[in-house]
């Protein structure tokens, strides 16, 4: 009795220091951090960022000196105590200066700014990676005349001209300036028949390709993006989404061809639902995403010059962006809304879900790496989460409700995951196999690092070991290629010896019956039978 | 002639489609002992194909494991033929018992289990291009007991062809009426249960009071 009480104590001090363990894991984090398995189901995982520091418009340095030096100013004023900080801060954008900005900088020893879309404000703040503040925009110049922002949504550096495009969204207008504020050209509502007049012109987004043409997000286009070419001439709507197949638009197209002119105008149309954010990466492709909880396809594209998805092509199988499936609480569902996107330095996809205050990271095969943030008060979550970019190893993440911008460090266990990833992608498996070894140290439920090894393994014909691996990620296609090579193997190994046995049988078989037909030998149950 | 244990009829049944169930009819012959193997055999084939396949092929959600979908899916599926069949006979005038059709229809089984757990042991052996020799098995083996089960009806009510056919249609039809009718009643019933609970609930608290 007494050692079964011992043993229960034993028990319970174990479970004790495992769940302590365990919490200190990631007691670092304010959130629990997650990662999908093979049936989609969440499990426990590693951070590969972890949320170091927090920016507000107060830690913007020079930011107050500056406003507080500006005509007019008065403490006391409430908008003037807005101007002190951020206020619905809507957009992001971290440029690579070369030289084309700023003097100091070049081609050799170029430097980094981020311009923070201070909606709120309707101004447009420059700083360095220190949040240093470097330019203030709040007025421009266009042919002598001045132009103020009213609700700007949208910042864009093109890093080939060392433009800047500004969604001047309220009035209906994007400018395109020099660091020095001088409005070289003006976006404006489209005269082309192509674009419906009834339309209103709001600008949310732009990029710029590296042919110069300009990328408009427009918030009442559902087309796809408003294209200019480099002269500001109106080209046509760029990669609209595709309507999703639902039973009721099905339906429609039913009763639509059957339906006299006048009832088919009657009818309701069915649009496309437009994209809400892109980002364009070094090669000039432009990558969408969608903001909409009903609809699944096309909520992140990835999309040629022509305007077509190729992500599909890209990825193994179907993915599903964001969370696998919805949080169900007692009264309503959450689906994952994915408002921005940004394509890091190796490719990865960035992703923001609006509803979670999530970020997912993707590798640039579509493949989940991390998943980052929640919802809530502490450092590393959100509120309305908005705008992200990445610069080397940092992830900068815009809320516009906090007004702040979070800055996320990889951690060590995320940069093994991204040496691994990209030693991957490139095609170099049996490099990777140490690094996604190391992964698995830090954690078990990886999946993708038991795939990465056993690919590393298949590649040096180690068949059996990789055929493990393969198991334990559960992936049959690599598992079927492993087998073939293992079966082939002992085939190679057993086939003569087992062929040589089989023959000395057989004929060993035929001598004895004709050696016993002739009486010469006789079996031990003819014998018996016999006597 | 054909003075047969019951185990060679098995055997007989099974390789002569055509004649074998109206000899087994004829020599009264057909043991309810190798019937219930027969099942409990097909209660395998299908735990089997779906948990125990190559894994090339098919990987099962090994995370929960529940064994009442199987048992419905080989006894269940199985007594409710058995029984539905019976029930429609007799109103064709069908000449076959309960445990007559019992045991032709198990009889009738033999080459589908067998050609599932072929193709399930292939599965560990072959890879996924040389899937058509699985295929093959289980193909053979289903396309097989369809002729058996055929046969198998025709001669235990002794039918013609066309009316073994629509016996046959008419006992999945009353399959799924017999399905709806288990359905409906089990819904009922947890109404029923509800409501008494209600009653209960709403006396316990009035009584505290």
């Amino acid at each position: 009795m007494k050692s079964l009480k011992k043993l229960i104590a034993a028990a319970g001090a174990c479970v004790m220091l495992a769940s302590t363990l365990a919490a200190n894991v990631t007691a670092m984090e304010s959130y629990d951090p997650y990662s999908y398995d093979r049936w989609g189901d969440a499990v426990a995982s590693q951070v590969g960022y972890t949320a170091e520091s927090f920016v507000d418009g107060q830690s913007i340095k020079g930011l107050t000196e500056y406003v507080s030096s500006m005509d007019g100013y008065e403490a006391s004023k409430a908008d003037w105590k807005d101007k002190m900080g951020l206020k619905e801060p809507a957009d992001l954008y971290l440029a690579e200066d070369t030289g084309l900005l700023f003097k100091e900088n070049s081609e050799a020893n170029p430097n980094y700014y981020m311009f923070i879309a201070d909606k709120g404000n309707d101004r447009i703040i420059v700083t360095d990676l220190d949040f240093n503040m470097v330019k203030y925009f709040d007025k421009f110049t266009y042919n002598g005349e001045e132009l103020t922002l009213k609700k700007p949504e949208g910042v864009f550096v093109d890093q080939y001209t060392g433009y800047i495009y500004v969604c001047d969204t309220e009035n209906s207008r994007v400018l395109k300036t020099d660091i020095d504020g001088n409005v070289d050209y003006i976006f404006e509502k489209p005269t082309s028949e192509v674009y419906s007049q009834d339309l209103t012109y709001n600008p949310r987004k732009v990029a710029v390709d590296k042919a110069g043409n300009v990328y408009v997000v427009v918030k009442s286009v559902t087309k796809g993006a408003v294209m200019y070419d480099f002269n500001g001439e109106f080209l046509g709507f760029y990669g609209a989404n595709r309507v999703e197949a639902t039973a009721e638009i099905i339906m429609n197209a039913f009763w639509n061809t059957i339906a006299t002119e006048e009832q088919r105008a009657r009818s309701t149309k069915t649009t496309p639902i437009g994209f809400s954010n892109f980002d364009i990466d070094d090669d000039g492709f432009i990558y969408t995403v969608t903001e909409s909880t009903e609809v699944k396809t096309d909520t992140v594209k990835k999309l040629n010059p022509r305007g077509t998805n190729i992500l599909s092509s890209i990825t193994a199988n179907e993915v599903t962006f964001g969370d696998i499936s919805p949080a169900y609480y007692s009264i309503y569902t959450k689906e994952s809304t994915l408002t921005d996107i940004d394509i890091g330095p190796n490719g990865e996809l960035n992703i923001l879900d609006f509803a979670h205050g999530r970020i997912f990271q993707y590798d640039k095969m579509a493949n989940l790496m991390f998943v980052l943030g929640g919802t809530g008060e502490q450092l590393g979550t959100f509120r309305s989460i908005a705008a992200i970019e990445s610069h080397d190893n940092m992830l900068y993440v815009l809320d516009s409700r906090k007004n702040s911008i979070t800055i996320f460090r990889r951690t060590a266990f995320g940069e093994i995951v991204t040496e691994a990833t990209n030693l991957y992608n490139a095609g170099y498996y049996e490099e990777s196999e140490e690094p996604w070894r190391n992964v698995i140290k830090y954690d078990g439920n990886y999946r993708r690092a038991y795939i990465g090894i056993g690919n590393a393994l298949l590649n040096k014909e180690d068949y059996k070991e990789a055929m493990k691996y393969f198991k334990i990620s559960i992936s049959r296609a690599r598992y079927n290629k492993a087998y073939e090579g293992y079966r082939d193997q002992i085939l190679q190994k057993y086939f003569t010896p087992a062929i040589i046995i089989i023959l000395v049988i057989v004929v060993a078989w035929k001598v004895i019956k004709k050696l016993n037909q002739k009486g010469i030998i006789t079996f031990p149950w003819q014998r018996r039978r016999g006597a | 002639m054909l003075d047969l244990t019951q185990g060679q009829f098995v055997k007989h049944t099974v390789m002569h489609p055509f004649e074998g169930f109206e000899d087994l009819r004829w020599k009264k012959a057909g043991s309810m002992k190798y019937a219930i193997i027969i099942v409990c055999l097909l209660f395998i084939e299908s735990l089997a194909y779906s948990r125990m396949y190559g894994f090339q092929y098919y990987t099962s959600y090994d995370k929960i494991f529940n064994i009442v979908p199987y048992i419905f899916q080989s006894f269940g599926l199985f007594l409710l033929y058995v029984v539905c069949n019976w029930a429609m006979c007799t109103l064709f005038d069908g000449e076959g018992s309960m445990k007559n059709i019992f045991i032709v229809t198990a009889y009738s089984l033999i080459p589908y289990i067998a050609g599932k757990l072929i193709g399930t042991v292939l599965s560990h052996f072959l890879i996924r291009d040389e899937y058509i020799f699985i295929q093959c098995f289980e193909v053979i083996g289903t396309a097989w007991t369809v002729v058996l089960f055929i046969s198998a009806m025709k001669a235990v009510h002794q039918f013609s062809f066309g009316k073994t056919l629509a016996l046959i249609l008419l006992t999945l039809v009353a399959m799924v009426l017999v399905v709806f009718l288990l359905v409906l009643l089990l819904t009922l019933f947890q109404q029923v249960i509800i409501f008494v609970f209600t009653i209960y609930t709403e006396l316990s608290y009035r009584l505290r009071v």
